[in-house]
């Protein structure tokens, strides 16, 4: 469980959010939505311990992020970035073996036999076993982001921060991607997901929060977030939403018709 | 599994170990007065110093052949550990500012008329010094900023250089501006046990620090937002990466001299055998680094004797066009 209260967020003195506050239960996907430089990625990193908050607090299962110390917040909480450097001349199996490194003490130079199992389990759950002994930098997009999971997944962590792991991916490799993270989620871990696509977060999220205005608009479930007058504001476009009998939602841009 | 996955680079470092050895040994063969293998490796299983081998070789040429395999072993270790931590091929452990830093405090020494006894310890403490220097530019908040310390480094670097040719220039006795430039140019002539023994200690700790980050090492090779969020303390490993990468090169300047582009091109040969893992590719640049060095010294020592070139005017002579490709090569990349 994290739980996020009355965080503020700011670059050099410049407040980019105020007064976020937001509960992320045990076994639930929470998909963070808004506009291009809202502060998603910033509200991810502070979660992750990684970013200091300008006001508020920021607990996750029952602890300060800011009172732990490194290795015990890498084995609390996984952060996955598609952005930055690759890892060079690192195949596959190196990569998800990074997911062990906050369970290694200084002195260990070897993995051990629990390391290992874990590798093993991260690899099989998401599927990467053919692509094992490969070269990360010869990975197609979709085919790192698994690897990145895996890496996570071998974290062996109770929370997973995903920032846009979705970005590049076609339509297909994004479905296969969300499905992943629900499965992990539906096996009792958190997850909290930066989405471009609203359509992607309504269809998978168990709850959206919608960033914009430098402050959280609205935190609950896509039927009810999904506002035709507030995501116009928020994305300064007209939006429409549509309903379907089942429940779901779904919205578009609504374009301004093509004079001929 | 583990095991059988790390059976390839192992192997290769194996491999390389026992070519250094071969190297030592051959090092300390090759000279004015050649000996076979056999009277070499039978004099360092037995010492036997009433013979004129054992002497030859006891006062000679082992104490150089491990001063030669100290020096490019800690470059190459120094080297690696850089080039890891800034994710920059073309670093050498000189962006320290240690090389200069020395080479300062040597031009000033022999000008004033220092002990040439003490030579190599003001070289040392003049290299950790700059090297502290230049971290304190580098430092931002509680880290370090990898464009600031590669500023600094330069910056310093070129400042120093100024001021040894300037005392070269100023000096008014040849003689003094030729142990100087000697001095530059690397070379490990007249240099003995009791030199070796103080590098020895300040390289070896430097050595052990380098191995207890290997680990940390390969977590920043994730990139510095990934290595955080794996748990890895940044701040600190830089700071202890630089503490071990200036000991091993001050220890190596203050008995050398400044030898180029061992620091420059071992890792990348380290790595094109074992591969990336900061484990293997630590252990493998030390022994290649000794192994060049010893190389070198040897062919420094044998192509002209009695003359003994400066073994990193050799060196330079060999880097240079390796340096030149690297760079052609990374810029294409």
């Amino acid at each position: 469980m994290i739980d996020v209260r009355g965080v503020a967020l700011g670059y050099g003195g410049c407040r980019i959010l105020e007064d976020v506050s937001l509960t992320i239960r045990d076994g639930e996907l929470l998909a963070i939505v808004g506009p291009n430089g809202v502060g998603k990625s910033t509200l991810l990193r502070a979660i992750a311990g990684l970013r200091p908050v300008e006001a508020g607090s920021i607990v996750v299962q029952g602890r300060a992020i800011d009172s732990l110390a490194g290795r015990e917040r890498g084995r609390i909480i996984a952060l996955i970035e598609a952005d930055g450097p690759l890892p060079d001349h690192m195949t596959v199996s190196d990569v998800v073996a990074g997911g062990r490194l906050p369970y290694r003490p200084w002195w260990h130079w070897s993995s051990t036999p629990e390391d290992r199992r874990a590798i093993d389990l991260a690899i099989e759950l998401t599927e990467i076993e053919a692509l094992r002994d490969r070269p990360f930098a010869e990975l197609s997009s979709g085919e790192r982001q698994r690897v990145w999971i895996a890496l996570a997944v071998a974290q062996d962590t109770r929370v997973l921060l995903l920032d846009e792991p979705t970005s590049h991916l076609d339509i297909r490799h994004t479905f296969d991607m969300l499905t992943l993270i629900r499965r992990l989620v539906a096996g009792g871990k958190s997850a909290v997901v930066v989405l471009h696509d609203l359509n992607v977060a309504a269809a998978f999220a168990d709850r959206i929060a919608l960033l914009g205005e430098r402050k959280l608009l609205a935190c609950d479930t896509p039927a009810r977030v999904f506002d035709e007058l507030l995501l116009g504001r928020v994305y300064g476009i007209p939006i429409a939403v549509r309903r379907e009998a089942d429940g779901s939602v779904l919205a578009f841009a609504v374009a301004p018709a093509r004079s001929r | 599994m583990g095991l059988r996955r790390h059976r390839a680079p192992l192997f290769a470092v194996g491999a390389a170990a026992i070519a250094c050895a071969f190297t030592l040994v051959a090092g300390a063969a090759v000279g004015a007065v050649p000996f076979a293998f056999g009277i070499v490796v039978a004099q360092i299983v037995h010492p036997d110093v009433s013979t004129q081998a054992g002497r030859i070789l006891w006062d000679i040429r082992i104490p150089r052949v491990a001063i030669a395999a100290l020096v490019g072993a800690a470059l190459g270790m120094a080297g690696t550990l850089l080039q890891t931590m800034l994710r920059n091929p073309l670093v050498d452990p000189y962006l320290t500012g240690a090389s200069a830093g020395a080479a300062c405090a040597i031009a000033i020494g022999i000008a004033a008329g220092a002990a040439a006894a003490l030579l190599p310890l003001l070289a040392f403490i003049a290299a950790l010094l700059t090297a502290v220097l230049v971290a304190a530019l580098a430092r931002t908040g509680a880290g370090l900023s990898h464009e600031r310390l590669i500023l600094a480094g330069i910056s310093l670097s070129a400042l120093f250089a100024g001021i040894v040719t300037l005392v070269i220039l100023l000096s008014p006795r040849a003689s003094t501006s030729l142990s100087i430039l000697a001095w530059l140019g690397g070379s490990l002539a007249g240099r003995g046990w009791a030199d070796a023994r103080g590098a020895a200690i300040y390289a070896g700790c430097g050595a052990a620090l380098a191995l207890a980050l290997a680990p940390t090492l390969n977590g920043l090779r994730f990139g510095e937002t990934r290595a955080r969020a794996l748990g890895v303390d940044v701040e600190r490993a830089g700071w202890g990466i630089l503490a071990s990468a200036s000991l091993l090169t001050a220890a190596a300047v203050s008995i050398s001299g400044v030898v180029g582009f061992v620091g420059l091109i071992v890792p990348h040969i380290a790595r094109r055998i074992v591969g990336d893992d900061a484990r293997f590719t630590l252990v493998t640049s030390t022994l290649i680094g000794a192994m060049l060095v010893v190389l070198a010294d040897a062919v420094a020592r044998s192509i002209a004797p009695p003359l003994d070139l400066p073994v990193g005017v050799l060196l330079s002579m060999f880097g240079v066009p390796i340096f030149i490709f690297l760079a052609f090569r990374h810029r294409v990349a």
